[in-house]
């Protein structure tokens, strides 16, 4: 009886858990004095050009950290390293196709989750970018106020896209990552220099690749919304 | 290690990389001093791609198989396959179309000689990285507006974006840049990146065919595409005399109308414009009195006259601000009726100092220019007032008429206390002295010696004034004239006091050669805080009577005046002062002109 009580009382607070869990989007909206009130709703479209807006600047910033990177550390022979769109540095859970035709098949929902997970695999580099970047002697102010913007852009934008998931897809979901990223090439710094230079340079051109990727599917999302039938393959 | 085998295929991607991957824009010229080698790799849409090779110098491999292509994608380290389209239409080159085109993957390309095997040459890229945009279509302009005058126009130049980009999916954002330069000119200005598909350029010259063009890219990334066809924008310029035309006639007769204005304005206002701009300077005259009485005039009348008038007020003298500064004591009001001036002039008076005005020596300009020390001598005229002895027989003008004139002001000391005006009651030797006094005599030194006048009820006021004195010696030399105001405020400081007498005395001319005079007068004032030198009347009342006035005959080089032979005249009370100068407590202020002195009968 008594485990019974304990199991059901477990049980109910498991469920409340989760209940708690399933509705704490950690949006908070707060109105200019700080105080805590009630979200002001949006409508789906504005929130979508926001979240798309969000995108196309995080992705303009990255070409320019890019560049400014590139410019400042990288030897001139080793700028052909960025066509080559940089080595993977890291698995992803599931393969983005490359393709348009594939790409235009792709469900709305993998779409969002696709950029979800892409957001929220870039978060934990990009603070290890910044730390990495205060190590050098001569890091140009632009560079690291561009990357600290990028990783605070970051945020918001993850908090759009899940709030896009619920109104979109109905559905909730929790806001730490589900997808285990390996962090293993940046648990130690590197002691030469060039292959530290290297690795950053490979990194921001990845997130910047990364980065277009999330802005052409929210731009795809939004194609669909407005007018279904010239997005379509054909 | 998989971070390690990507670093090392990282470098063997930079070591294999040249030609192709060095620099970012692909090279479209083949390089015939090389070995077979791609030329190049475009995409024009994101969604498929080409690329070109060479032979290069190696012409055994021109035909076509004997070079081919392999491409391999870095996704999942793939194995090489080959070129999936050979393009039979275009010589030595390969198209991925759009199922084997991938974004976001890497290529690797490579060149080989399958009979060799040899691998000639190796590229990497990702296609987003080599995407050249196609050119943007539909170009066209509208106007915006012209300026005003009609030399510079601005345009709104519009465009399409290439129906090859697939914008309203976003699967291209693409940037445009504009450029125009003037026809046949060889350089091309460049305006900002506009994600928009219009742009404005401003500033253009009309009459001036320009030549514009726009080409695009992907925003984010280095490649332009091709530039559109060129459009001429040519605006010709307005003639735009129609505008202008009515402008500058209202102008022009607008300025033809004012200057005819003026010039009537001129001629028709003539005289009262010389008025205004070149007023004329005032005839001496003494306010109240008409000229032509002066002229022709009886003298008593004349006298009468002048000693009516109202003109000594002591506002001028307050209003003056040099008078101000001339101080007399009059804080010793025993010493007033001690002695009157003529006494004093007559050398009764007693204690020597050297008193008379007690003005302090100040710099003050207004008695500056009346205190020109080229002023031939004051004294000279002094001389001429033997009785005027103010008190003491110090009196500066009798017993220093030699001394320079400077000497009159300065050497005021401080002990000198005014001469006042006497006020005659209390001197019973000067009650009735006359108001004019005759010249007797003059004395070697150059002085004059007043003879006694009649006595009569005039009362006589002696003043001693040294500024004052010098003031018309000065004009009397100069043959200038004091004003009416100055000759007010010499004797403005002179509070009217009742009873003051105001001695008066001029120097009538019965019959001026010449001017003499020039409308010069002394002036004595009432009161003793002005100093007024006059030449007073006579003193004593045992003098046997003498003429009151004479007349001056001329003034010599020496500035001194030539006196007829006293005439026997009556005594004549001149003005009645007694009863005059009650009732105006100042001495009349202004001259004579010479003329209207010549004019005075006796």
């Amino acid at each position: 009886m008594n485990r019974v009580k304990v199991l059901q009382a477990w049980l109910w607070c498991v469920s409340l858990w989760s209940c708690w869990l399933s509705h704490a989007i950690p949006l908070d909206c707060k109105d200019e004095t700080g105080s805590l009130i009630q979200c002001t709703s949006i409508s789906q479209e504005k929130l979508l050009d926001r979240v798309i807006q969000h995108a196309e600047l995080i992705y303009r910033v990255s070409e320019e950290s890019c560049t400014l990177f590139e410019d400042m550390f990288v030897p001139y022979p080793l700028h052909a390293l960025r066509n080559q769109g940089g080595t993977v540095w890291h698995t992803k859970p599931f393969p983005i196709p490359g393709s348009k035709t594939e790409i235009q098949q792709i469900s709305d929902k993998w779409l969002l989750h696709s950029v979800l997970m892409l957001v929220q695999s870039w978060m934990e580099p990009l603070i290890y970018l910044q730390t990495t970047l205060n190590r050098y002697d001569d890091a140009p102010d632009a560079l690291l106020n561009k990357t600290k913007w990028v990783s605070d852009k970051l945020l918001s934008l993850e908090q759009g896209v899940v709030v896009l998931i619920r109104k979109m897809l109905d559905e909730g979901i929790l806001t730490p990552s589900v997808f285990e990223h390996t962090l293993t090439p940046y648990d130690e710094p590197s002691p030469e220099v060039l292959e530290s230079i290297l690795r950053d340079y490979n990194l921001l051109i990845c997130f910047k690749k990364d980065a277009h990727k999330m802005e052409t599917f929210l731009k795809l999302l939004k194609c669909r919304q407005s007018n279904k039938l010239s997005c379509l393959s054909y | 290690m998989a971070y390690s085998l990507s670093l090392g295929l990282l470098y063997l991607g930079l070591l294999c990389g040249n030609g192709l991957v060095s620099a970012r824009s692909e090279l479209f010229t083949p390089d015939p001093s090389r070995g077979p080698h791609f030329t190049g790799c475009r995409s024009r849409e994101q969604e498929t791609f080409r690329c070109w090779w060479s032979a290069g110098i190696f012409q055994n491999l021109t035909e076509p198989g004997a070079l081919r292509v392999f491409y391999q994608t870095k996704n999942f380290l793939s194995e090489w396959q080959e070129c999936p389209d050979y393009t039979r239409t275009v010589k030595n080159e390969c198209y991925f179309n759009k199922t084997f085109t991938q974004i976001w993957t890497s290529y690797c390309i490579q060149l080989r000689s399958v009979r060799e095997n040899i691998t000639y040459d190796e590229a990497c890229f990702t296609v987003e990285n080599i995407v050249h945009p196609d050119p943007p279509i539909g170009l066209n302009w509208t106007l915006l507006n012209v300026s005003r005058s009609g030399l510079h126009f601005d345009v709104l130049v519009r465009w399409a974006p290439p129906p090859s980009a697939d914008v309203q999916m976003g699967w291209m954002s693409l940037v445009y840049q504009v450029q125009y330069r003037v026809r046949n000119n060889s350089h091309w200005e460049m305006l900002d990146l506009e994600s928009g598909t219009q742009q404005s350029i401003y500033g253009l010259h009309t009459d001036k065919e320009y030549e514009v063009r726009v080409r695009c890219k992907m925003s984010a990334f280095d490649n332009f595409g091709e530039f559109s066809d060129s459009i001429i924008v040519h605006v010709a310029q307005i003639p735009s005399k129609e505008s202008t035309f009515p402008t500058t006639l209202v102008l022009i007769f607008g300025v033809i109308g004012v200057v005819i204005l003026l010039v009537l304005l001129i001629f028709s206002q003539q005289q009262r414009l010389m008025v205004i701009f070149l007023p004329p300077i005032p005839a001496p005259k003494i306010k109240g009195i008409d000229p032509e009485l002066l002229k022709n005039g009886k003298l008593d009348q004349l006298n009468s006259l002048l000693s009516s008038q109202d003109m000594y007020k002591p506002d001028f003298y307050h209003e003056d601000p040099w008078v101000e500064f001339i101080q007399l004591d009059l804080d010793d009001p025993a010493e007033k009726n001690e002695s009157s001036d003529t006494q004093h002039l007559l050398g009764v008076s007693r204690s020597g100092s050297s008193h008379v005005l007690n003005f302090k020596s100040d710099d003050d300009s207004g008695r500056a220019s009346c205190y020109d020390p080229e002023i031939p001598n004051p004294e000279d005229l002094a001389s001429l007032l033997p009785g005027h002895s103010g008190r003491g027989d110090n009196h500066p003008l009798v017993s220093r008429s030699s001394s320079s004139i400077p000497d009159l002001g300065v050497q005021q000391t401080s002990e000198v206390e005014e001469t006042p005006i006497q006020t005659q009651p209390a001197v019973p030797s000067w009650v009735n002295m006359d108001f004019y006094a005759q010249v007797s005599d003059f004395t070697p030194a150059g002085g004059v010696v007043l003879s006694p006048g009649q006595l009569n009820s005039c009362p006589e006021k002696k003043k001693e004034e040294e500024n004052e004195k010098k003031i018309q010696f000065q004009l009397v030399s100069d043959g200038a004239y004091t004003s009416e105001n100055t000759a007010r405020q010499l004797s403005a400081s002179v509070p009217p006091s009742p009873g003051p007498e105001q001695g008066y005395q001029t120097f009538p001319t019965q019959a001026v050669e010449g001017n003499l005079w020039n409308g010069e007068y002394l002036v004595s004032t009432s009161d003793s805080q002005t100093p007024y030198l006059l030449p007073e009347a006579p003193p004593a009342p045992i003098l046997p009577p003498v003429s009151d006035y004479t007349v001056v005959q001329e003034v010599d080089a020496q500035h001194s005046l030539l006196l007829n032979p006293p005439s026997s005249q009556p005594a004549i009370c001149p003005h009645s002062p007694n009863k005059h100068l009650p009732a105006m407590p100042t001495m009349p202020m202004g001259y004579l002109t010479p003329d209207l002195l010549g004019n005075l009968t006796p």
